[in-house]
Formats: structure tokens, C-alpha cells, sequence
């Protein structure tokens, strides 16, 4: 990509969030010429895919799409990014809003080499949040091993001793606890909310036992258990005694499609536990897989394709019934699950080792709602009111979506954008 | 499942169970939560899914000749649990309405009776036919002692000069109002009933939800008699969650029904055999049962009546309030004319007896047609299922 032939630009965009939306509009808006703010509330870009293990369409690792954005991201100095920010408020209207954006502190500078010398003086732990709270890690922390920018973190929950250690450690003169939370005020002339989504909460789903029984663990659990910088090097083991799953059940619709829960299709989960599916039988050849739904929803011919393969498999069953209730088997830690087979009209009780709830996409702004004057549909996605402009919502801000949908929805909201700032 | 099925949509039947509750039928979109979500659901055949398709379908036939709709205990565990606000629960009570007129004869009593336009007629007949009797009584005593003296019985019965309801409205006219309703009920419950368990027997039969190939009205009856347990000690009701207090108010209702039975056949036998007229002492026993029983019938329907106000995710409709209705004015009126009669206030005690008179009648003639119908179809369902080993 070049940025030689930019067009001259009349303001500034601003991006909020840096997962794969949001990276693609900022990238995608910069590469035509115009100056981007990027914003990031984590201290890493890369958002929810970095967790994975692959992605849609062609189960890539994380590192494949991600790497060649950094790198676009690193060349063009049209990006200025902003790690461990939050918006904090919006003024103003399209082509002339001023945002009001909080720094949380890093503790660590630009000197930093991620040598990783920090880390192992340092003995205060925390719980690790890439790997949702499957493990734990050291205080001094890179965000994941793909983080960019690639640079430490000093949790603020650090002992004081920790911390004399930690900066003796570092040869760079890289630590400083003495950087103060800043706020900094921008003045931009469109904005791209692309703030993404939360796994639905699956301690609420009171009849799928999350939280009662360790077996029972959610699709982005299995997602980081199989990655291979997850907690267990990519080892798929559940969680009660570390055993290899010799039959995993999988619970669609867990908080999707569900009034009680979350009242839309989250989209993603069928296809998510169909890879999953194929993880499983890469790693354990004889595992039996049972996939439990309402229907599978795998629109398009390439994710249809993909879901008739797997039904030809051997080992992959496919029961049409919702997994309704579970307890657990306590000489073994295994799960029994309760659902009724609506083909055949039984009730079927399996014994299984592991269960995975396929729960679905809340979006962060239904959580942690944006202080600007935008629109939000009943499910909290933010609605694109593209009559008054300025302010665009991509990616699963707006709507449960895959990879592909997301970057081509971001690459439209950097052309809207765009048309904000030269007026159209 | 048969052979082949030839489904007949009946449209009409589909307004019929929308109207009747079930108005979030099409909902649904058949995850089958909750046959699991139901806690007496079999495992063969589990419940309420396949109904909830089958009624938006409106294969009315497969419906109300099903078992499966009177096993239900009505808990709400399902709709509860019910990802679509689809109800289920409710839309099975509203198929056992349509079920209840269906096996009704005369069916167009059994339609003025789920008709809240009727409702004026339900309550005047009695009243009129009441005030008749009640003129009679008190008007024409000596032309009525006379008539019954020429056919050697006594037309009143000695009261020793207490205040006693015979006064103002003979247990003649009591009982032959009574005796040949209760005939009438039986005769319509039989006719009804037998169809019934002849239709659950072919649909069961049909759908695999037995073994039994032929109907055994022997084997039935002892099937019957192997579930008396678990109806009286509400084991089935007790395994719901969503709505456990209504089991409590149910078996309140129930052993007070129980026990005014027992009361009402005593006191026939006393009077009609030892020719003891009442009104019988306070320190009788039989009247303790009576008394407790009332007490316990006027507690048990104001906890059903406050759990259905207080349930937002469960509809209650005229078929509900009318006969939770009527049952508490049968226990209000009962204990009050009771109580007004002990006080010594004759006017108020016979009004209110006359009261009664109407809320007994409209509990007792409309039993076939209301949704107290259920005492019989669900007893027979259950004992059905018990015979045709359903699990």
C-alpha cells in the first residue's frame, strides 16, 4: 500500500477501538490520506481476534491478518495511536466534534523492548484477562505475544517491593510509576465507533450450570485452551483434573436467541463451534463430538460448505434440540446434559466430559454505553444514522458479525467518514 | 409416529387456543427447552414441545385426544424457562379448555359456560329457580305439609325451634334439585369420559407413547387406584419450581372438597336414615370436618386467587377467575350463613344460604363443562398413563 497519492485531506477521524473494525477503518481512512486517531482501551490492538486460535474464512491464526495491519499501522504516520485510552465525552456535531479522551496510566515508556526482564522479577500476580481468567499472570505483563504496540505493562495492583524490583531490572529506563492518568482533548471531525462486543456473561444463563461446574466452559474458553499462547500451549484439557476430552458437547444458543438473555442471533457461534468441532478432531482423533442447536445458522456457501463437510464426519454428531439442563456427575467431574432430540421426539440424557457453551456477542456498548449523542436499537448496538452523519458505528458496535462482514462494514464507515470531513 | 399422517389444519381451532391464552403460540420456534424445563415431562415423547407445534399447526385432533395435555400440571417451569415468551404453559391450559368442550355433551352448555356473556344466565337460572323453591318453603307450609302427609312423609322436620335453613328452604326441594344433577353430571362425565379414554388410548398408541395395544378398562381402574397416592399427596404438583406455593393452595381446595363430601354423605345418612333433621351441634365432629373444611377452602382459593394476580408471566383468563370465583363464594357464603345463623341473625343467614344454593349449583351442574372438569380428565389421564406404562 502507498500513501504517496493522498488525497489532501480537511480534518481529522477518529477511530474508537482497535480490534480487526476498527483497525481496517483506520488503516483503510490513512491509506487515502487522511489523519486518524485510533483509540484503544486495552493496552494491545488487536481486540477479540487476537484471542483466537483461528479465524474466518480460512482459519488463519491471529497473527496473519493482524501482523500485515501493525505493519500498515507502523508505516504510515497518518495513525496516531492511542493504547489504554477511553473516550470520556463527545461535544459538537459531524465535521466538528471535540473529544474529551482519558490515558489510564502504562507505567512504561517508549524505551521498552519487551525483553521481558520485568517479568521475571517480578512476583505479584493478577488474573489474565486474555486468557479470561483461566490463569494468572505476572503484574509486569506484555498484553499477549503478538502486542502492539510490543510493550510491557505495570499492573497498578503491583507490591512495592515488585516494584523496585521490576525498575532495577530494567536496563532501558523503560518504568516510570510515575505516570499520571491523562486527559487530552481532540478536536475531529468524524468519528467510527467500532468498540466491538463482550462473550455474553454465561453465569446468568441460570440452567446451563456455568460457574456450578468447572467442565462446563464457554466457546472463547476452548478458543484460548486451543491457541497455542493460550494456558495450556493449545492443549484442549478441561479444566477440573487436566484430562484430555474423550466427548465434548457443545450448547448453541447459550444466551443467544433468547429473550431472558440476549434476544438477537449472535451469528458467530455456530460457526465458531463447527471450528471448534474441527480443533477438537484435530487434536484428539477418537473424541466424540456432540453439537447440540435450534439450527445452524451457516449463511453463504462457503460457511454451508463447511457444515456439510462436518456433518459427513465420523464423530461429529448433530443433535437438533437445546441443551436445557446440566449437573454434575461428582466421582468424575463429568456433565450431564438433558435435551430433547426434536427429531426423534426422546429426551436425551448424555454423560460427557466437557460441555462448551456456544454463548453469543453482547455489545461493549450496551456495557459501558459511549457518552455521545448516538443512537442504540434495543439490543444496545449502536445505529447508524447516516442522514445526520458524522458518527458511524462498524463492525459488532453495530451488528453480530464474522471477520469478513466486520472488515467490509469498516471499510464503508471509513468511506462514510470520509464523506463527513469533505462534506457530502 | 403412524405410518402415514394426513395433517387437517383446522384454522379456527388455532384462533380458538390465541384466544383462549395461548396468544403467544407462534412464538415459538421449537428449541424444545421446555420438554427438558418440565419436570414431569417423560422421556419418550417429552412435553409441551411437540404441542406447541402441533397447535400452531392446528391439528386440533392430535391435540385434545392427547394424554399428554391433562399431565401437565400447569407449573409455568416451562414458560419460565422459554427463550421466545411463547408460554407454553399457558397454551397448553387453553388446549385443555377447547379439550373440555370437546368431550362436553351438551356441547352448547359447555360454550355458555366458558362464555362471560352466559355468565348472567348461569347465575339467574339457579336464582330464579332458588327463589321459587325458597317462597314455597316459607309461604306455603301447611298446603306443602298437607301434600306430603297424603303421601306419608314428613314435609319439615322438627328444628327445636333454632334457626335452621329447612325453615327457608326445604332439604325436599335441596335435595331434589341436587339428586338428579348430580345424575345429569354423572351421566355427561361418562359419556365425556369414555370417549376421552378411549381417544388418548388410540393417540398413545399411535404416537408410541405406550406399550399396551389394547385398552383394559380392569387394568385402568387399578392403574387408578395405584395413583390415588400421588394425586392426594400432590407429588407431581410438588415437583414444579416456578410455582411451587399453588400446590399448597391446590391441596387446600382438594381436602376441603374431600371433606365436605364426606360431610354432606354423613349428614344425608343421619337425615334420611336416622331421621336426625339439623342443624347439628358445633361439638359434632362430622361439623369440625365441615367447619375446617370451609376455612380451608376459603384460604386455598384466596392463595390462588393472589398467586394468579401476582404471576405476570402467566395469563388468567374468565375460565380461571370463574371458577376461582365460584369457589370462594362457595366457601364464603357456606361459612358465613354458618356463622350468621349461630349469631342468631335469621334474615342475613338465609340470604346468604341462598347465595350458597347459587354457587353450589353453579360449581356442581357446570363440573362437566368449567374448568373443574379437570378433577376427571386429568385423573384419568394420569391414571392412563400409569396403565400404559408412559416415561
Amino acid at each position: 500500500m502507498t500513501t504517496d497519492k493522498s488525497a489532501s485531506t480537511g480534518g481529522i477521524i477518529m477511530v474508537v477501538g482497535g480490534g480487526i473494525s476498527g483497525l481496517t477503518t483506520a488503516i483503510e481512512s490513512a491509506e487515502v490520506g487522511y489523519e486518524v486517531l485510533l483509540v484503544e482501551k486495552e493496552p494491545s490492538l488487536g481486540g477479540r481476534v487476537s484471542q483466537l486460535k483461528q479465524y474466518f474464512p480460512k482459519l488463519c491464526p491471529p497473527t496473519c491478518g493482524l501482523e500485515i495491519n501493525y505493519r500498515r499501522i507502523k508505516d504510515n504516520p497518518k495513525i496516531k495511536v492511542f493504547t489504554m485510552a477511553e473516550v470520556e465525552e463527545v461535544d459538537g456535531s459531524p465535521g466538528d466534534y471535540t473529544v474529551k479522551i482519558k490515558i489510564t496510566p502504562r507505567y512504561v515508556n517508549e524505551k521498552c523492548t519487551a525483553c521481558g526482564e520485568c517479568e521475571k522479577v517480578c512476583e505479584s500476580e493478577i488474573s489474565n484477562d486474555y486468557n479470561l481468567g483461566m490463569d494468572k499472570r505476572k503484574a509486569a505483563y506484555l498484553p499477549n505475544n503478538i502486542a502492539f504496540p510490543s510493550r510491557y505493562v505495570m499492573s497498578s495492583s503491583m507490591l512495592e517491593d515488585d516494584k523496585n524490583k521490576v525498575k532495577e531490572a530494567c536496563k532501558f529506563d523503560a518504568i516510570d510509576f510515575d505516570m499520571q492518568e491523562k486527559s487530552l482533548e481532540f478536536k475531529v471531525g468524524a468519528i467510527v465507533w467500532a468498540t466491538g462486543w463482550t462473550p455474553y456473561d454465561a453465569r446468568k444463563i441460570s440452567n446451563l450450570g456455568f460457574g456450578m461446574y468447572q467442565n462446563i466452559i464457554t466457546n472463547m474458553m476452548l478458543e484460548r485452551l486451543a491457541a497455542p499462547n493460550g494456558p495450556t500451549k493449545g492443549e484442549i484439557l478441561r479444566p477440573s483434573d487436566s484430562k484430555a476430552p474423550d466427548t465434548i458437547a457443545f450448547a448453541q444458543c447459550a444466551g443467544s436467541r433468547d429473550e431472558n438473555h440476549l434476544s438477537y442471533c449472535s451469528y458467530i457461534c455456530c460457526m465458531a463451534s463447527l471450528k471448534h468441532a474441527t480443533y477438537l478432531r484435530g487434536q484428539y482423533p477418537n473424541a466424540k463430538i456432540y453439537i447440540y442447536y435450534i439450527d445452524i445458522r451457516a449463511s453463504g456457501r462457503k460457511y454451508e460448505n463447511f457444515y456439510k463437510k462436518l456433518k459427513q464426519d465420523e464423530n461429529i454428531f448433530f443433535i437438533k434440540g437445546k441443551v436445557a439442563e446440566v449437573s454434575e456427575e461428582e466421582s468424575t467431574g463429568n456433565i450431564n446434559l438433558v435435551a430433547e432430540d426434536t427429531i426423534s421426539g426422546e429426551k436425551v440424557r448424555q454423560n460427557v466430559d466437557m460441555l462448551v457453551l456456544a454463548t453469543g456477542m453482547q455489545p461493549n456498548a450496551s456495557l459501558d454505553k459511549p457518552n455521545a449523542d448516538l443512537q442504540f436499537n434495543s439490543d444496545g448496538f449502536i445505529v447508524n444514522d447516516f442522514k445526520e452523519g458524522g458518527m458511524f458505528a462498524a463492525g459488532c458496535a453495530n451488528k453480530p458479525a464474522d471477520v469478513i462482514t466486520s472488515n467490509q462494514n469498516a471499510t464503508g464507515m471509513a468511506l462514510k467518514a470520509i464523506q463527513t470531513l469533505v462534506g457530502r | 409416529m403412524a405410518e402415514k399422517y394426513l395433517a387437517q389444519p383446522d384454522l379456527g381451532f388455532i384462533d380458538e387456543i390465541v384466544n383462549l391464552g395461548g396468544d403467544t403460540l407462534k412464538k415459538c420456534f421449537q428449541c424444545a427447552t421446555c420438554s427438558v424445563a418440565c419436570p414431569i415431562a417423560p422421556d419418550n415423547s417429552p412435553f409441551p414441545r411437540k404441542e406447541m407445534i402441533a397447535a400452531s399447526w392446528g391439528l386440533k385432533d392430535k391435540l385434545i385426544s392427547s394424554g399428554d395435555i391433562w399431565l401437565c400440571h400447569e407449573c409455568g417451569d416451562c414458560s419460565e424457562l422459554c427463550p421466545r415468551g411463547a408460554r407454553p404453559g399457558d397454551v397448553l391450559s387453553a388446549i385443555r379448555s377447547t379439550a373440555i368442550v370437546e368431550y362436553a355433551q351438551p356441547k352448547s352448555l359447555a360454550r355458555a359456560v366458558n362464555d362471560p356473556s352466559k355468565l348472567p344466565f348461569l347465575l339467574g337460572i339457579p336464582a330464579i329457580w332458588f327463589a321459587i323453591f325458597a317462597y314455597i318453603t316459607m309461604a306455603a307450609g301447611e298446603t306443602m305439609t298437607r301434600l306430603f302427609n297424603k303421601i306419608g312423609i314428613a314435609w319439615s322436620h322438627d328444628t327445636h325451634g333454632a334457626i335452621a335453613h329447612s325453615d327457608f328452604f326445604s332439604t325436599w326441594f335441596v335435595d331434589l334439585t341436587f339428586i338428579p344433577l348430580s345424575i345429569f353430571v354423572t351421566i355427561a362425565f361418562a359419556i365425556g369420559l369414555k370417549r376421552f379414554v378411549v381417544d388418548i388410548h388410540e393417540n398413545a398408541v399411535a404416537e408410541n407413547k405406550t406399550n399396551r395395544k389394547d385398552l383394559n378398562w380392569g387394568g385402568l381402574a387399578s392403574a387408578f387406584v395405584r395413583i390415588i397416592p400421588v394425586i392426594l399427596k400432590h407429588d407431581k404438583f410438588n415437583e414444579c419450581e416456578a410455582n411451587k406455593d399453588r400446590s399448597t393452595a391446590h391441596m387446600m381446595i382438594l381436602y376441603s372438597f374431600i371433606g365436605l363430601a364426606i360431610v354432606t354423605g354423613i349428614f344425608f345418612v343421619v337425615l334420611y336414615i336416622f331421621h336426625i333433621p339439623g342443624p347439628y351441634s358445633q361439638f359434632n365432629p362430622v361439623k369440625w370436618i365441615a367447619n375446617i373444611s370451609g376455612v380451608a377452602l376459603v384460604i386455598g382459593s384466596c392463595l390462588m386467587i393472589k398467586n394468579r394476580m401476582a404471576k405476570e408471566d402467566q395469563v388468567t383468563l374468565y375460565k380461571d377467575w370463574y371458577i376461582l370465583c365460584i369457589v370462594l363464594s362457595l366457601g364464603v357464603t357456606g361459612l358465613l350463613a354458618e356463622m350468621t345463623r349461630l349469631a342468631g341473625a335469621a334474615t342475613f343467614s338465609y340470604f346468604l344460604y341462598y347465595l350458597h344454593l347459587i354457587a353450589v349449583f353453579n360449581l356442581f351442574a357446570f363440573l362437566p363443562f368449567s374448568k373443574m372438569a379437570h378433577i376427571v380428565y386429568r385423573i384419568a389421564a394420569m391414571a392412563y398413563a400409569e396403565y400404559g406404562n408412559r416415561k
